[in-house]
């Protein structure tokens, strides 16, 4: 075999690997799917000082069609005409299923009551819904204080206009404790750059969250730390796992782990944050 | 020391026959060469008894004394040898078998099989290299692991992923060693190759039921390879390049006819385009780098014959992959590979009693290191074992042949193993675990021929595993028989209880490097298999072997994982597990033809595996299987047809051509039936399309087909040899399922709303390879 041979051969290989990463390997497919039974689905945040609000909906067949976002939408998914009940140190709050849009967090909720959920993270808080055929769901949680952001920091690479963003926060280590981690840039109407959580198993007092070297001068970033509780943390992560293995062959999926008896999908959980915003200088 | 030996066996004198005889024995090996021939026959044709090398390439035969006899020693591929003997005394005969044409005797054809069917041994199959090399398996390079999992009953994962799954046992259920010294993981490139290069290998076979006592620590199968001893006649090397890696090999005496070495290695070359690649375009803006990744792997071993009776070999592996991308403020690097390291002594106490003991160390591990300007993290897990083993052969008369040792493996465990934090020291944090155990294992069998046509191989292992706080032990017994209608027809029947202490822990639906070796612990028991086995063997016109097995094995203490398991930087992962049981059953067939210029087999398995009865380990843990009432689940590997065909057709000298044709059901995979909505929370992003996982892998693919067709065109020069090789994989461009996903499809103009809701979902299938052809030139001298 000559050199000249050889340089062939290589010429080959090359033409090859081009032409097999050229090659067109995903197409659609018409699958059937095994049957599946609707299911409730709840999103319900104590937030102290908001007002009671919960939003029942229901799950759906994965190919089902999807109705335009209007009215139509909302009545495809949207569960009515339940008895929504939320019980507290001997109180009990009832929400009416009435169509509640909050103009500035820009969420909707079709079960409301004006008063305002007390801050108390002793007792815990019951939720119980009923529905008109007799099917109960039924879940509890507890508010949580909310841990402070120590500091956010601006760090700008060696010689280059870009920096990045640490906010650093300490975890208390006699507590097993959950955090949800949100970084915004400009609002928080725009999509979050970072949303994730973690438990606090790895973390050893003093720990930072920080982002990659993508801002410059005059950009305002928001960054918000939740306390979470165990309950959530679970439900987060599974809904991650579950989303994310959709397309990734070396995931394992997850089902979603709810809060909730009566065979129910969702949450019913309080929320308490910290919230710092800068606007990046040299 | 052979003292105590003829001490401890005086009992076994039971044994031996009232008749005087004296025993011949020695090694057989390979004339051209001196490579020991393992399964090579000594028959005694006058009396029907024979007896076949052992692993080590020794044989002992008991013949009559004062009396003429007749030896024929025969492999299959070789001419067989004749010695006309007249003995007064046990006598040493080591014989050299050729391949040459020009000698008496006729290469073996007729009894290519019979060692097969006259072994209680049922359950296995082998490959040669031969076989190996003829078969390409992708981008042109040979695999022999690759390559025996065309054998029925052994299914490996579909495309793409790691993994071999024989008769329904989980990928961490194979016993996988070479030299005797265990590789915790044989892929490389997550699976497309396995460690082996088939240029060093001297021998594979593989054990799917029926096991022999002298194995153990593993459900569902041991994967036995032996390397090369390398040339003790002369110098001699081989090699190759292909499209995408090298490989040499250079094997010769030390002392001629005494002692040789063999050195083999190989390397993937894509890096060099990559970075060429990478360097060209480093300063366009939007260009991301390609990654780099590349994989090698060396074996070598010496043996030494030291006197007569002693041999000494020393053989070693050491293979990486190494995957990094190298960014202005990030760098990540990830490598995983294994190092084993073999000393083996054997010894022949007396023409009956044959001794092996061997040391061997392992190490698997995977290193992943991040580095961000002022952080870095570092993750990585790993096994290390130390293992002394001895086993004695035992040759009483004809009729028994006695197998008995011992082993002991300290095992370390190193899971999960992270240090990150910042360069300024304020923040750290770190995780993982370390663990260690012993394993221990004893074992006796016998391999008895009570009449001519019956045989019965009957032995126990008593195994246990121990570390801190814990220790199991069990009790193995095996057993299996050989019943001989005639020459043509056999029945075999066998049994194998195995207890395996070790665990993989896979973080994904399929094999990946970071999944990790977890010890049985106090709650994490040991896992369990019982296997029945029952099948018949018929030569077809003196050609063919047909095959047919059955076969039933049930597996306790099998572990899952909890939904939503967290196993990143968790120090108490046995929360995230969930146990329960397996059952395997099936029905496996083919017909085989090794000799003549079309050779090859078809093989057909129609298997069923299951789990069920999953309860987690951890009180609050979730398995929704079984606590929403889905019952029993089937494993993704769970492939209910089967189906290859090898083929290879010598057309000349010059000439070869191969095919090969697979066909299987396709996988399982989990996919999500429904769907629901989540807005979340203030600041979030609101998931339109979020999956409701329910029943596990409900969705099997399509099913799984491929042609490959081969041409070998040999070129006889002056020196040495060398050929082309021309392999075409995936002939008819079958696009199989890699997986499948669903994808909302959203309108194009959402006209601002921050909400979008899509259109339809569609389904997507991505496949890994279209038609792959590739020439590969191979030398050898």
């Amino acid at each position: 075999m000559t050199m000249n041979h050889l340089r062939h051969f290589f010429f080959l290989a090359g033409v090859t690997l081009f032409c097999l990463s050229a090659c067109d390997l995903e197409k659609e497919v018409a699958i059937e799917l095994p049957e599946y039974q609707s299911r409730l689905v709840i999103e319900c945040y104590l937030e102290p000082g908001q007002p009671f609000s919960l939003l029942l909906s229901r799950s759906l067949p994965y190919f089902d069609p999807f109705p335009p976002l209007n009215q139509e939408f909302l009545e495809n998914i949207l569960v009515d005409s339940a008895q929504v009940e939320i019980f507290h140190e001997g109180k009990t709050y009832e929400l009416s299923n009435q169509l509640a849009f909050n103009p500035l967090t820009r969420k909707i909720f079709n079960y409301y009551s004006s008063e305002k959920v007390p801050f108390d993270t002793l007792s815990s808080f019951e939720l119980m819904v009923t529905l008109p055929d007799g099917h109960v769901v039924s879940g509890t949680t507890r508010l949580l204080g909310a841990v402070p952001i120590d500091s956010l920091v601006t760090q700008f690479a060696d010689m280059d206009t870009l920096a990045r963003v640490l906010t650093y926060f300490t975890d208390n280590p006699d507590e097993e404790n959950y955090y949800r981690r949100m970084f915004h840039q400009s609002s928080l109407d725009s999509n979050a750059i970072q949303d994730f959580s973690i438990d606090d198993r790895i973390l050893e007092g003093t720990a930072v969250f920080g982002t990659g070297y993508n801002y410059v001068v005059g950009d305002t970033i928001i960054s918000t730390l939740f306390h979470i509780d165990r309950a959530y943390y679970e439900f987060l992560e599974s809904l991650e796992d579950a989303v994310n293995a959709n397309g990734n062959p070396f995931a394992q999926p997850s089902p979603i782990i709810s809060n909730l008896s009566g065979n129910a999908i969702g949450i019913f959980t309080g929320i308490s944050y910290d919230r710092k915003a800068i606007i990046l200088r040299k | 020391m052979d003292r105590f030996i003829t001490f401890l066996f005086l009992f076994l004198a039971v044994w031996c026959p009232a008749q005087q005889t004296v025993t011949v024995s020695g090694r057989v090996f390979d004339e051209s060469s001196g490579e020991t021939l393992i399964g090579a026959t000594a028959l005694n044709p006058s009396q029907g008894a024979g007896s076949a090398t052992n692993e080590y390439g020794f044989y002992s035969i008991a013949v009559p004394a004062r009396d003429s006899v007749r030896l024929v020693f025969s492999y299959v591929g070789f001419q067989s040898r004749t010695f006309e003997l007249f003995l007064l005394r046990d006598t040493a005969i080591n014989v050299g078998l050729s391949t040459g044409v020009q000698l008496e005797e006729v290469v073996v054809k007729a009894n290519s099989y019979q060692e097969q069917l006259n072994s209680t041994e049922m359950s296995v199959e082998a490959i040669t290299t031969r076989e190996a090399k003829l078969i390409p398996v992708l981008l042109g390079e040979s695999d022999i692991l690759k390559t025996v999992q065309l054998k029925p009953g052994i299914p490996s994962g579909s495309e793409g992923t790691t993994g071999i799954f024989v008769r329904g046992g989980s990928n961490d259920q194979n016993l996988i060693v070479l030299d005797e010294a265990v590789v915790y993981n044989a892929n490389h490139l997550f699976g497309f190759f396995s460690t082996f290069n088939t240029d060093a290998v001297k021998d594979l076979k593989i054990y799917k039921g029926g096991f022999p006592p002298q194995y153990g620590g593993r459900l569902s199968s041991v994967i036995d390879v032996k390397l090369k001893e390398g040339n003790n006649k002369k110098f001699a090397g081989s090699g190759g390049i292909g499209l995408i890696a090298s490989r040499l090999t250079l094997e010769g005496p030390i002392q001629k006819e005494k002692s040789s070495f063999i050195v083999s290695g190989r390397r993937t070359y894509v890096d060099i385009f990559t970075r060429a690649v990478n360097r060209s375009k480093e300063d366009s803006e939007d260009f991301n780098p390609i990654p780099d990744y590349f994989f090698y792997d060396l074996n070598t071993k010496i043996n030494y014959q030291l006197g007569e009776k002693d041999r000494l070999f020393l053989s070693g592996y050491f293979g990486r992959d190494v995957f990094g991308v190298n960014g202005d403020f990030f760098d990540f690097d990830f490598d995983w590979g294994n190092a084993t390291g073999t000393a083996r002594w054997n010894h022949v106490f007396s023409p009956r009693l044959f001794a092996n003991t061997t040391f061997t160390y392992s190490d698997y591990q995977y290193n992943i290191q991040t580095r961000a300007t002022g952080f870095s993290f570092r993750v990585g897990s790993n096994i290390r074992d130390a293992n002394l083993k001895t086993d004695f052969y035992f040759e009483p008369n004809n009729q028994h042949t006695i197998r008995f040792g011992a082993n002991a493996t300290y095992h370390q465990f190193t899971v999960g193993r992270l240090k990150a934090g910042s360069d300024d020291g304020l923040v750290s944090f770190s995780a993982g675990q370390d663990f260690n155990g012993i394993e221990y294992g004893l074992y006796f069998s016998d391999d008895i021929d009570l009449t001519e046509k019956l045989a019965v191989n009957g032995g126990v292992r008593l195994s246990g595993f121990g570390n801190d706080d814990t220790f199991y032990f069990g009790l193995e017994p095996r057993l299996a028989v050989r019943y001989s209608f005639n020459e043509r027809w056999v029945a075999k029947a066998s049994y194998a209880r195995m207890q395996q202490y070790l665990h993989l822990i896979s973080s994904a639906g399929v094999a990946l490097p970071t999944d990790v070796w977890y010890p049985s612990s106090a709650r994490v028991k040991p896992q369990q298999s019982h296997q029945v086995a029952a099948g018949v063997s018929y030569i077809l016109g003196g050609q063919f072997l047909l095959n047919l097995e059955s076969y039933y094995k049930n597996m306790d203490n099998q572990l899952q994982f909890v939904d939503g398991a967290q196993l990143f930087a968790n120090d108490d992962l046995e929360e995230e597990f969930a146990v329960g049981e397996g059952e395997a059953y099936g029905v496996e067939f083919s017909i085989e033809k090794k000799q003549g210029k079309v050779t090859g087999w078809i093989g057909y398995t129609l298997a069923l595996t299951r789990l069920k009865n999953f309860s987690t380990l951890d009180p609050n843990g979730r398995f929704a299987q079984e606590s929403e009432g889905f019952g029993a689940f089937y494993p993704i590997y769970d492939r209910r047809h089967d189906l290859s065909v090898v083929l290879m057709y010598e057309l000349s000298r010059r000439l070869t051509a191969t095919a090969t044709f697979v066909y299987g059901s396709g996988d399982l995979r989990w996919l999500s039936p429904g769907r629901f909505s989540i807005q979340d929370i203030y600041g979030a992003n609101f998931e339109v399309v979020a999956p409701d996982y329910r029943e596990r892998n409900n969705y099997r693919l399509p099913p799984y087909h491929r042609l490959d067709l081969g041409l070998v065109f040999r070129f006889f020069p002056k020196w040495g040899e060398h050929d082309l090789t021309l392999s075409v994989v995936n002939a008819y461009d079958r696009r199989n399922t890699f997986f499948i996903y669903l994808e909302p499809e959203f309108p194009q103009n959402t006209g601002g709303n921050a909400i979008e809701v899509p259109n339809r979902i569609a389904a997507k299938q991505v496949s890994l390879f279209p038609v792959l052809p590739s020439l590969t030139w191979n030398f050898k001298f």
